[in-house]
């Protein structure tokens, strides 16, 4: 056999099976070497991540204000702690955290950011030429949003007897990753990790896991803190602002860089 | 050249000739593939430009695999234009993957006969 390389018989005209005429194919590793550099510049051309998180960026960007509290003068004023009648926990936080308005801003605002992403994936399709399969990213980021909305108030119903099986969605509750009102960023970073694996994206996959951590470092601790070992305190009342602010960070940054790599894309392509 | 030495078992049928489907054994058709394997689905005129294919062309190896069940062809609007896209079936992937062993285990062989 030697090392000759055989290829199946040709036939030459384009609506058949086999070669045509001056398509034969040539050396494979040559063929190999094509059908690498076209799945590549594919994968570069449909990329369109950039956009979800420079508008989840701005997202959080725009929830700060309800992350500043009231600041009281010594031995002055009243502060409230507990807030055990507020309508979404998951998402306003415990122990006067946040406000009853930033429980419904991050509602609206996943709600709403997942459709303008869905929006600019479709709109993105058509105007490249090349559909990437969001859904599933859309699909089971809105289903925990909307779990984060329901379970709380299910998990307290007492009656109808019928229903009172409920109760056991409590064990859904996940405790202290609630408490300062900065869930919605770890929703966020479950959407991102889907949406790396349907970009079929190392980089982005990067991006998300590194997003999970600050995600997960401002739900579990005070930011704050960190800072302050650098030797930067933050005013009172703007205590719970690093907390947003490094996931905001990351996201924007991240979004920033994707939009440069994926517009010098499109300049060289 | 020296002759490469090949276990009996995959001297005959084992050849990676054997498993290369000729529908898919063609270089623009290879292409088509490739690139609705990477996306949803891809819309005609990408593929056009992509492949340097004239619409004529790419229409008949369009057809040739539509025929093979390598692809799903859906025609549609966008506004007044007709568009149509071009989705890969899992015919079409499992296909695409034997192809890309086969040329993958040829070039194993040619290297290894070029270098004993």
């Amino acid at each position: 056999m030697g090392g000759e390389v055989r290829e199946p018989a040709a036939q030459d005209e384009p609506g058949r099976p086999g070669p045509a005429r001056g398509e034969r194919l040539g050396s494979q590793p040559e063929l190999l070497g094509e059908m690498k550099a076209l799945r590549r510049q594919t994968r570069a051309a449909r990329h369109a991540y950039w956009l979800p998180l420079v508008l989840f960026g701005l997202l959080t960007c725009a929830s700060v204000p309800f992350y500043i509290q009231p600041v009281f003068p010594t031995g002055t004023g009243s502060f409230e702690v507990g807030r055990a009648g507020l309508a979404l926990p998951f998402f306003g936080g415990y122990a006067g955290f946040l406000t009853q308005s930033a429980a419904y801003y991050w509602m609206a605002a996943l709600l709403g950011g997942l459709l303008l992403t869905q929006l600019w994936y479709w709109w993105h399709a058509r105007r490249v030429g090349l559909a990437t399969s969001a859904r599933a990213c859309i699909i089971g980021t809105a289903v925990l949003t909307v779990l984060a909305i329901v379970i709380p108030p299910l998990s307290q119903v007492r009656s109808p007897a019928g229903l009172r099986w409920l109760h056991h969605l409590a064990v859904l509750w996940p405790g202290d990753l609630v408490v300062r009102g900065t869930f919605p960023f770890l929703i966020i970073a479950v959407g991102l990790l889907v949406l790396a694996w349907a970009e079929r994206s190392v980089a982005l996959t990067v991006i998300a896991v590194v997003y999970a951590g600050a995600a997960l470092l401002s739900v579990l601790y005070d930011v704050g803190t960190i800072l302050y070992w650098f030797g930067w305190n933050t005013p009172p009342g703007d205590q719970s602002l690093p907390n947003v602010l490094l996931p905001a960070l990351v996201l924007l940054v991240a979004g920033t860089a994707a939009f440069a790599a994926q517009r010098q894309h499109r300049v060289v392509a | 050249m020296t002759a490469v030495e090949v276990p009996q078992a995959q001297s005959s049928a084992g050849h990676p000739t054997s498993r290369i489907d000729e529908t898919v054994h063609q270089r623009h058709r290879l292409g088509i593939l490739t690139i609705t394997a990477e996306a949803k689905r891809a819309e005609f005129g990408y593929l056009r430009e992509t492949l340097g294919l004239t619409a004529g062309n790419l229409s008949r190896h369009l057809t040739v695999l539509e025929e093979a069940g390598m692809v799903q062809v859906e025609k549609g609007y966008a506004g007044r234009r007709p568009r149509t896209w071009v989705r890969i079936t899992s015919r079409g992937r499992e296909a695409l993957a034997a192809e890309l062993s086969a040329l993958i285990e040829l070039v194993r062989r040619h290297r290894a006969a070029d270098g004993s």
